[in-house]
């Protein structure tokens, strides 16, 4: 240990995962590896895996100019993560609202952020206004996506994402496990027409042992349906796998060569590692975690170095340590060319303010998660044919592939830090703002910090 | 574009150094780190690309921006 503690590398604040109470920790470097460790007055010490390998986590900086908010809808009294209402110590406006439209689910999985499937009642259409209503006090439009629970149980899904619209949301989304839309393809073009804009898909693998393991359920074929359903209806689909080591870690490529092969629906790949909050089978050890750079590496194994390491970068909107995004266009040929590369051209060492990186993020989602765009017709400059350039531009409307990750915290890696910096939030109870990692936020007893207590 | 001189039309331009009239030809273009090749007027002695206004406010800004957007 003696060895250890001459590697602090920095210090934050996290909670004990047992009693939720705020306690200091300490950022260790072990070779190319970091580690949080926090000791509990009560409850002993913690150690885990934040992140494993190259990248390196020094390197991997974007720093950002807080944002201060003109009107936080809560008083900072208990401290982060207590105060979240959004409090006025959070450093970063809303990029995407989740509206949890229900807790009811027709899945039961073993593994579920939200611990779905209970029968609380589903919030009145008129508290959902007020949700949307809260959104828009805050003087900027961010994006917004319909979650739960599984959205689709509610009938009335159509108007909520009218009603949405309706009020100024631009972008909505639909986070589903696809079964409803898979069943019936009028659902689908219904939701569409009522302006829904794109699919947030649950889609773990291309293999039914995956979804036998982590759904309980062989979903394969129907996940499939879904977006082929959303395909027919124009509606554009993001796959979201949900990462467990040694379940479906070695069926990132295959997901990403699906995504290749359906880029006239599906706009991207979402990956999200597992995270140890709401429902899970068993106490996470180190190895049943991955970490954002193994993730990278991953999946340049697994598409043959098609994508790159190099070609992810930080976040601009989020803390740095929080996800990774890389953008690339399939050419006619076959070749996958990135937009997006690291080294030089992609270091970001300069400030930027959180504000303008959470609107640039607002903006990339509703252009390119949505349905298809025409290609790219110029007329007046059609004398220049810019060859290869001509074609990039073109096939950036129409076989842009967006890769990302998101690494959510949980009760043994929390970073208070992180989470004041946190874009993705949930709306809640009477217009609540709390970032997604609090407000899922559960200790080792299960028991949660906001939800099921906020609605 | 001041090493430029401009005539009537794009395709009558003449580069100022060589007095040579450029040509439309193939020239890498390279940009972030991307660099692929693409025909526009250079002239052939000195080497040097014009690039027309239009085609810069157009084409090249939506692939500045596309290779920007992050």
């Amino acid at each position: 240990m003696s060895k250890v503690r001459q590697n602090v590398i920095g210090t934050t604040q996290s909670v004990c995962p047992h009693c939720l109470n705020i306690i200091s920790a300490e950022k260790i470097k072990d070779g190319q590896d970091i580690f949080l460790r926090k000791v509990c007055p009560d409850h002993g010490e913690f150690s885990l895996i934040l992140w494993r390998g190259a990248p390196l986590m020094e390197d991997w900086v974007r720093p950002k100019i807080p944002y201060e908010n003109p009107s936080p809808n809560s008083v900072s009294s208990k401290g982060c993560p207590f105060d979240c209402g959004l409090c006025p110590e959070h450093r970063q406006q809303t990029c995407t609202a989740l509206l949890e439209i229900t807790n009811r689910c027709n899945l039961g999985c073993p593994f579920c952020f939200a611990d779905s499937g209970d029968q609380t009642e589903d919030p009145e259409v008129s508290v959902i206004r007020t949700w949307y209503e809260t959104l828009r006090s805050s003087g900027y439009t961010c994006n917004v996506q319909i979650s739960g629970g599984e959205p689709t149980i509610r009938d009335d899904l159509d108007e909520i994402i009218s009603m949405g619209r309706s009020m100024g949301f631009r972008f909505i989304q639909l986070n589903t496990n696809g079964i409803r839309l898979a069943s019936d393809v009028s659902y689908a073009k219904d939701l569409k027409e009522s302006g829904l804009s794109s699919v947030f898909l649950q889609f773990d693998g291309l293999d039914d042992e995956i979804y036998l393991k982590l759904r309980g359920a062989s979903l394969l074929e129907t996940k499939i349906r879904a977006v082929r359903n959303c395909e027919r209806c124009g509606l554009g689909v993001i796959l979201v796998p949900t990462l467990v080591p040694g379940i479906n870690t070695d069926d990132i490529g295959n997901i990403i060569r699906f995504a290749l092969e359906n880029l006239s629906v599906v706009r991207g790949v979402h990956f999200q590692p597992v995270s140890y909050f709401g429902r899970y089978p068993e106490k996470p050890a180190d190895s049943s975690r991955l970490t954002l750079p193994e993730l990278m590496r991953m999946i340049e194994a697994q598409t043959d170095g098609a994508i790159k390491t190099e070609n992810f970068l930080p976040p601009g909107c989020e803390n740095s340590l929080c996800s990774f995004h890389g953008n690339f266009v399939l050419m006619p040929s076959g070749q996958l060319i990135p937009l997006t590369r690291g080294g030089s051209c992609g270091s970001f060492r300069e400030p930027e303010k959180a504000e303008v990186g959470a609107c640039k993020a607002r903006e990339f989602v509703a252009k390119n998660w949505g349905g298809v765009a025409p290609a790219y017709v110029c007329a007046n400059d059609s004398q220049y044919d810019m060859g290869y350039w001509d074609t990039l531009l073109s096939r950036s409307r129409t076989h842009l592939l967006c890769v990302s990750a998101m690494a959510f915290q949980d009760a043994w890696s929390l970073d208070l830090e992180r989470l004041r910096d946190c874009c993705i939030h949930v709306v809640a109870g009477a217009g609540k703002i709390i970032p997604f990692c609090a407000y899922n936020l559960t200790g080792s007893n299960g028991k949660a910090l906001y939800r099921k207590k906020a609605i | 574009m001041s090493d430029k001189q401009r005539n009537e039309k794009d395709s009558q331009w003449s580069c100022a150094e060589c007095g040579v009239e450029l040509t439309l030809g193939s020239v890498e273009v390279q940009y972030m780190g991307s660099r692929y090749p693409a025909d526009l007027l250079r002239c052939e002695k000195c080497g040097q690309v014009y690039v027309p206004e239009e085609l810069a406010n157009t084409k090249m800004a939506l692939i500045e921006k596309l290779l920007e957007d992050k």
